[in-house]
């Protein structure tokens, strides 16, 4: 590794730094309070969530407030079609907190079961599961724990022997 | 009033072919103005994403609702997304006619497409510019390569350019810095293609992306986010490269948010005196003057400045003697194309993510003619391994889930042809003339579609990719033929062709108007045919060679 590479990989440290404590401020002086969901949604909400991605050798994925993720993408990005399926999803899943984990499991994978082979629109699973996967994968979190993320790599190696336990790229 | 707008050259448009002309005629000695009709864009300054993360980025990087509202034809491009959305223009804001279906991606800025370009650079050879002559379409290029050939030089060394020189006749040699390394399938997969074939190569794309330093800029640090602005300066652009050089001799003004409405034409003197335009945002019209005027707004933008120039002796257009001004639209066709997986070579990945494609160059109708169709196409080829995303199509959930897709997942490939289109009268720009801005510019038509010969080509595009994936030995090998909205490769070329014969062409062979002496078109315009390759490169060394030109032309009092 030349030195270069290494001071680039360092000043882009310190300006990503720099940018990420505007965002930690920003995200500090937020009370984590829901926008778009009522409380009995966003418990349905953090429970499916947690079912799809627990935790494993890395936090499950309200640990990294995918349910927080999902109640504000899903009204700014899903077309009313896919959040009108998706709220009546969750309502069909009221209550889904406080089964026993084998539970959860079944009916989530009834669910999962009939609403694949659906067109996404109107699909319930598809919607959960793309903002799920989404919202987990590409927060810190997902992307430095559960994958492997390098802001700046410093270059490009084409042809590397995979490591014991190597993660997959976030991007 | 005339005084304090007189400059000795005015460049249109700050883009690919306006940064060159700004650079080549500030370091002649020319005091220059640049009229961009966009906001401004600093280098690395104004990159205000270049290095955010996902999760800093609104939605992680997903575009909403509103954003697909006010950008509704940007927003369908595989490149935008939260990171990128400010490079492209607001659609409502610049609304166009489609006659036929057409996506024109465009960002109205310092630097223009060269921001947001894919960023290959190939060069044209003689059989792209013999085959209109030979093959009696359209007219003839009024160049060969070794009119073009020094010039491409003088480009590559001055961007600075990355790749592997294949040696083909079909892609001549190029000035490259060492090409960005192979994955192992692609290794893999050009070892299989020389067992295979004697005729099908794969190489590492030439891009204009440095894998060296180079005059101080990059080299490349793979990120892969080039279109949000590089702060490395990794890959060429307006903003980082040659503005930079044009305003290092002190003969540059650059001036954002005006744009060009029409040229200012004298008819004693047959000769164009300035341009009049527009402040977008307080819309004063102001009159600028010079010795030369270039147009690099851009394909359909440029001819449209010549086609809203009319007067008695040019009713239909400065220039347009011929008939032809706004006519023969090209782009590229990019339906064609495969997907296949791999199961071995699970012991091997890579580090970084590299922006440049692997290319499979031009082989049918080189060698031996084929009888289907006219020309060829050259195919962009991907590679990579699974990532979570293949987690999205799946019924899967819970711990085994997430443990799978979490770990590198078997190789796949993606591969899609870039095939010629043939020059076409009845595709077309036209303006409304009563139809106009806040600016008064009139509304653009555009009208084009794709002809029996891009048909039959992409069918066999598809065909050979399947063919080529499957002796390579690769598995789940899919054929795609997809149709393609004109103007989606984003390479709109060729509504103010050049030529030799001024009843038949607008430019001649040096990019200057048969009819008025001190006018240039160096940007898409002037294309004759669209050959296989992307067209950038030529753009740029065909404004670097009209400059040489004008400015010769210029100190003997010619022009």
């Amino acid at each position: 590794m030349n030195d270069r590479r290494a001071f680039l990989r360092g000043a882009s440290v310190l300006m990503g730094h720099a940018a990420l404590g505007r965002v930690l401020t920003a995200f500090a002086a937020t009370p984590r309070k829901a926008g778009f969901f009522n409380d009995t949604e966003m418990g349905t909400l953090r429970a499916l969530v947690d079912v799809i991605l627990p935790a494993t050798d890395s936090p499950a994925a309200s640990a990294a407030d995918t349910h927080y993720f999902i109640d504000l993408a899903v009204p700014a990005c899903a077309s009313p079609a896919a959040q009108q399926v998706f709220r009546e999803g969750l309502a069909a899943f009221a209550g889904y907190d406080k089964l026993p984990a084998a539970e959860q499991v079944a009916k989530l994978k009834a669910r999962a079961t009939s609403d694949i082979e659906k067109e996404y629109e109107a699909s319930f699973f598809r919607i959960l599961k793309d903002y799920t996967l989404t919202g987990y994968f590409l927060s810190e979190t997902g992307a430095t724990q559960a994958l492997a993320y390098e802001r700046v790599p410093g270059g490009f190696w084409g042809d590397l022997p995979l490591q014991p336990n190597q993660k997959a790229w976030a991007i | 009033m005339a005084a304090a707008n007189q400059y000795d050259a005015i460049v249109v448009g700050s883009g690919m072919s306006g940064g060159w002309a700004a650079k080549e005629l500030c370091e002649k000695g020319l005091k220059t103005l640049v009229l961009e009709r966009g906001f401004d864009i600093r280098h690395i300054t104004d990159y205000t994403t270049a290095l955010k993360d996902p999760w800093q980025l609104p939605h992680n990087n997903r575009p909403t609702n509103a954003d697909r509202a006010a950008q509704p034809i940007q927003s369908t491009l595989y490149l935008y997304d939260q990171s990128t959305k400010g490079m492209f223009v607001d659609d409502t804001r610049y609304p166009y006619e489609q006659a036929q279906p057409f996506n024109w991606y465009r960002g109205y800025h310092t630097g223009g497409r060269s921001l947001m370009w894919s960023r290959h650079v190939f060069r044209f050879s003689d059989l792209d510019f013999e085959a209109n002559q030979k093959e009696g379409v359209g007219i003839d290029w009024p160049i060969r390569y070794a009119d073009i050939s020094p010039w491409y030089d003088y480009v590559e060394k001055f961007i600075g350019a990355s790749g592997e020189n294949p040696a083909l006749p079909q892609l001549p040699k190029q000035i490259l810095q060492p090409p960005f390394e192979m994955t192992a399938l692609e290794k893999y997969i050009k070892a299989q293609f020389a067992k295979k074939f004697t005729d099908r190569h794969l190489i590492c794309s030439s891009v204009a992306v440095l894998s060296r330093e180079h005059n101080g800029r990059g080299p490349c640090q793979g990120r892969d986010q080039c279109a949000r602005g590089c702060p490395y300066s990794a890959y060429f652009s307006s903003n980082g490269v040659t503005l930079p050089a044009a305003a290092a001799t002190g003969n540059l003004k650059l001036q954002p948010d005006t744009v060009v409405h029409s040229l200012i034409y004298d008819e004693k003197k047959n000769r164009v005196l300035g341009v009049r335009a527009v402040d977008v945002n307080t819309l004063k019209t102001t009159e600028y003057f010079a010795k030369v005027v270039f147009l690099c707004a851009s394909t359909l933008n440029s001819t449209s400045i010549l086609l809203n120039t009319r007067g008695s002796r040019f009713p239909n257009g400065l220039g347009n003697d011929s008939g032809e001004l706004g006519h023969n639209l090209m782009d590229h066709h990019n339906g064609g194309g495969a997907t296949a997986s791999y199961s071995g070579l699970l012991d091997r990945y890579y580090r970084g993510r590299r922006s440049t494609s692997m290319y499979i160059p031009r082989f049918r109708n080189v060698a031996r003619k084929e009888d289907k169709f006219l020309r060829g196409y050259g195919y962009e080829f991907y590679s990579g391994r699974g990532t979570w995303t293949r987690g999205l199509g799946s019924a899967d959930f819970g711990a085994d889930f997430k443990n799978e897709i979490t770990r590198p997942g078997h190789w796949s490939i993606y591969t899609e042809g870039y095939g010629e289109t043939l020059p076409n009268h009845e595709n077309k720009v036209w303006l409304s003339y009563d139809k106009l801005d806040k600016c008064g510019l009139p509304r653009q038509n555009i009208s084009m579609k794709y002809g029996d010969n891009e048909r039959v080509m992409a069918q066999q595009m598809m065909d050979d990719a399947v063919e080529m994936l499957t002796a390579a030995g690769l598995e789940d090998v899919k054929g795609f033929n997809h149709p393609v909205v004109p103007g989606s490769v984003i390479h709109e070329m060729g509504t103010a062709r050049m030529g030799r014969d001024p009843k038949t062409s607008v430019l001649n062979s040096h990019n200057q108007l048969h009819a008025v002496p001190n006018v240039f078109v160096t940007d898409g315009s002037f294309m004759v045919s669209s050959p296989t390759q992307n067209p950038s490169l030529t753009y740029m060394a065909m404004t670097a060679r009209a400059a040489e030109f004008a400015v010769d032309k210029l100190k003997r009092g010619e022009i």
